[in-house]
């Protein structure tokens, strides 16, 4: 009885906003905890283009309303904030950032058969359950490894060592990495193994690493044991270029090895917000600074922004049936320009195309984009 | 054998922290019985205290940097003296008569609100010693190649351990400390006033846990507000090897780890250098339950 009356309740509800003409979107990101920073970009971004769709006549001349939601970086927070959005009745969400916090709510959203385009979670197995509502404009981890693969060969190295701190990120990474390049038959791996993350000291390692005489070392963590590695590279007397995971894009990097180490040290990496190079991304960026005075953090909220623009092309053409916008997404939708480049998706809902670039520390410790 | 020496030196540098940081655990334990658990915290604010006076003094460029970090080594001995006392008075003294297990949560909450104090000061991201201070240049000795900071690190963690230990065993005040260690009651009636001897041991063990955070800032350059938690565990786990309640035992402690672990990482794998240093402590309490030098067993925490 009482779920009929809740059914009733949602219906009208949901007949109610279509008089209105707006439809709901919502928008789960971390707005609190440890990415806080990264939150409060997406919504930045993703209010900024809402505001400036409206404005143009929203969608078919429906408004677009966002409902926000935070999901505090945390599993159990998101698996609330995605029940709220779906009583709430959005047509579709946006978010999120982290991939265990993605995890957590994909369930939620697939049950409620609510259309979901994550921003920032790049594991693999979220697009391995087969949700047909699952969609995301963040590149895979796979992707990455693969980048890394061809990078290495281009740069023609024989010798490659591969280094990771045994994180399930960087175990991917590196796993995926070193089996591409096993492929190829033309490389030895001199060295595979894990360091001990959260340390300090790595001259035990690089002793041994450079026992092995590699050419290259591929270090796959996260920026603060990256930064170590360099300096004490550097102290010993050694240099070997490195190569590094997009967990190494943090200026925080140069400031741990110090200028002088970091200096030549590659690094793949979605672009930075400031390298975007399509006319559509820099007058975005300039639209963004002249309202924020600021730009995104990083690419994250970009991509955000790009998730929001495909959700609101899917209404535009077959209208708030989530089902058929998951169609549309899945099959008919090719090419479509976002912010951060031409936006596909394949039939397990990732995006098609290599965002991935190679990024070099300067002498002054700039991250320079490479050509292609 | 070039790599095993090479390997060698990057344990020693790291021993010489682990038994700086060992001592102020191994000196309370002597008096108090007591594990004080707020130590790996007092090390790490040392840590960033000394990073506040670099970047504060030595960077506005009054003093040349060699003689800037000398006086700001000082200056935080002194300071993490300080807090020690501070801490001794607020949380352990009024609990000296209540039973042990008071005593040991009081630490465990002391130790909670520093490492969140320093977190909410300093913020929780790496925060990095400015690098101009810091040598970077390497000596090279018969092939192999070590950098000057690891010798001063251990130059400096070796001359504050020579220091202690004849403060210790040459002056009146050192007899009282060991006066104090031997028989609380008989040290009392020799006239020995324990106060002033436990107000003085937590100011000693901080002091050299504190220069120890210094010196780690300016042997890695980056440090992070919850350090404290791992070498504070490295440190202790060093004490018992060594014995605890024993000076000598903690220093020798401190330095077998470092070595160990830089042994067991370079040969075995890295990934298990913890393991390896736990096994070595394992190993050791089988052997000789009482660790390497001490006389008695640690019969309660």
């Amino acid at each position: 009885m009482k779920k009929l009356f809740f059914f009733c309740l949602a219906l009208l509800m949901g007949s109610l906003s279509a008089q209105a003409a707006e439809i709901k979107i919502g928008l789960m990101a971390p707005l609190t905890g440890a990415y806080a920073s990264e939150g409060e970009d997406m919504r930045r971004v993703v209010e900024f283009m809402a505001e400036e769709l409206n404005k143009a006549g929203g969608i078919n001349g429906a408004q677009i309303r966002l409902v926000i939601q935070d999901d505090g970086s945390d599993a159990r927070t998101a698996a609330l904030a995605a029940q709220r959005l779906v009583t709430d009745g959005v047509a579709a969400v946006i978010g999120t950032y982290g991939s265990a916090v993605t995890e957590a709510s994909q369930n939620i959203y697939n049950r409620n058969g609510i259309l979901q385009v994550a921003t920032g979670s790049t594991a693999i197995r979220l697009s391995e359950k087969s949700f047909k509502l699952f969609f995301r404009t963040c590149p895979r981890d796979d992707e990455q490894g693969l980048v890394a693969v061809n990078t290495l060969l281009r740069m023609g190295y024989k010798d490659v060592a591969i280094l990771h701190d045994n994180t399930a990120y960087a175990v991917g990474l590196a796993e995926e990495t070193r089996d591409g390049l096993l492929k190829d038959g033309k490389t030895n791996l001199v060295f595979y193994d894990a360091l001990q993350p959260n340390e300090r000291d790595y001259n035990a390692i690089l002793t041994r690493l450079r026992g092995t005489n590699p050419e290259v070392i591929f270090y796959t963590g996260y920026y603060p044991e990256a930064g170590m590695l360099l300096r004490q590279m550097r102290e010993m007397g050694w240099q070997i270029p490195m190569l590094g995971g997009d967990a190494q894009n943090n200026t925080d990097l140069v400031k741990i090895a110090g200028v002088e180490a970091a200096s030549g040290f590659y690094f793949v990496s979605p672009p930075m917000p400031d390298d975007l190079d399509s006319q559509s991304a820099k007058n975005f960026m300039k639209a963004y600074q002249a309202k924020y005075n600021a730009t995104p953090r990083s690419i994250w909220s970009v991509i955000a922004g790009d998730a929001f623009s495909v959700i609101v092309e899917a209404l535009r053409v077959t209208g708030a049936d989530a089902q058929k916008m998951g169609a549309y997404l899945r099959d008919n939708l090719k090419d479509f320009d976002g912010l951060t480049g031409k936006i596909s998706f394949n039939a397990k809902g990732d995006r098609v195309g290599d965002l991935y670039r190679l990024y070099r520390v300067d002498d002054k410790g700039n991250f320079v984009l490479q050509p292609k | 054998m070039l790599e095993l020496i090479q390997q060698l030196t990057n344990g020693l540098a790291v021993g010489g922290i682990y038994a700086l940081i060992a001592l102020g655990y191994t000196m309370v334990y002597g008096v108090l019985k007591l594990i004080n658990f707020a130590h790996g915290e007092l090390f790490t604010l040392g840590s960033y205290l000394g990073m506040s006076l670099l970047v504060s003094f030595a960077l506005a460029g009054r003093l040349s940097p060699p003689l800037a970090v000398l006086v700001i080594i000082v200056l935080i001995i002194g300071l993490s003296a300080l807090s020690g006392f501070l801490l001794e008075r607020v949380a352990y003294r009024p609990l000296r008569q209540s039973n042990r297990l008071a005593a040991v949560v009081s630490a465990l909450g002391a130790s909670i609100f520093l490492q969140n104090a320093i977190m909410l000061i300093y913020g929780p991201n790496y925060q990095v010693y400015p690098s101009q201070i810091r040598l970077t240049i390497a000596v090279s000795l018969w092939g192999l190649n070590i950098p000057m900071m690891r010798i001063l690190l251990f130059a400096a963690s070796v001359m504050l351990m020579i220091a202690l230990y004849l403060f210790i065993n040459k002056t009146k005040t050192g007899t009282s400390i060991r006066a104090v260690a031997t028989d609380q009651g008989a040290a009392k009636l020799m006239g020995i006033d324990v106060n002033r001897v436990i107000s003085l041991v937590f100011m000693i063990g901080p002091g050299l846990g504190g220069a120890a955070g210094m010196l780690l800032g300016l042997y890695y350059g980056q440090i992070r507000y919850d350090m404290g938690t791992l070498y504070g565990l490295k440190a202790f786990t060093a004490a018992i090897i060594g014995g605890i309640g024993n000076i000598p035992g903690a220093m020798l402690g401190g330095i077998l780890l470092g070595v160990a672990e830089a042994i067991g990482a370079a040969y075995i794998s890295p990934a298990w250098k913890d393991a390896f240093a736990f096994l070595v402590l394992i190993i050791i309490l089988i052997f000789r339950p009482t660790g390497l030098l001490g006389e008695r067993a640690a019969d309660k925490i």
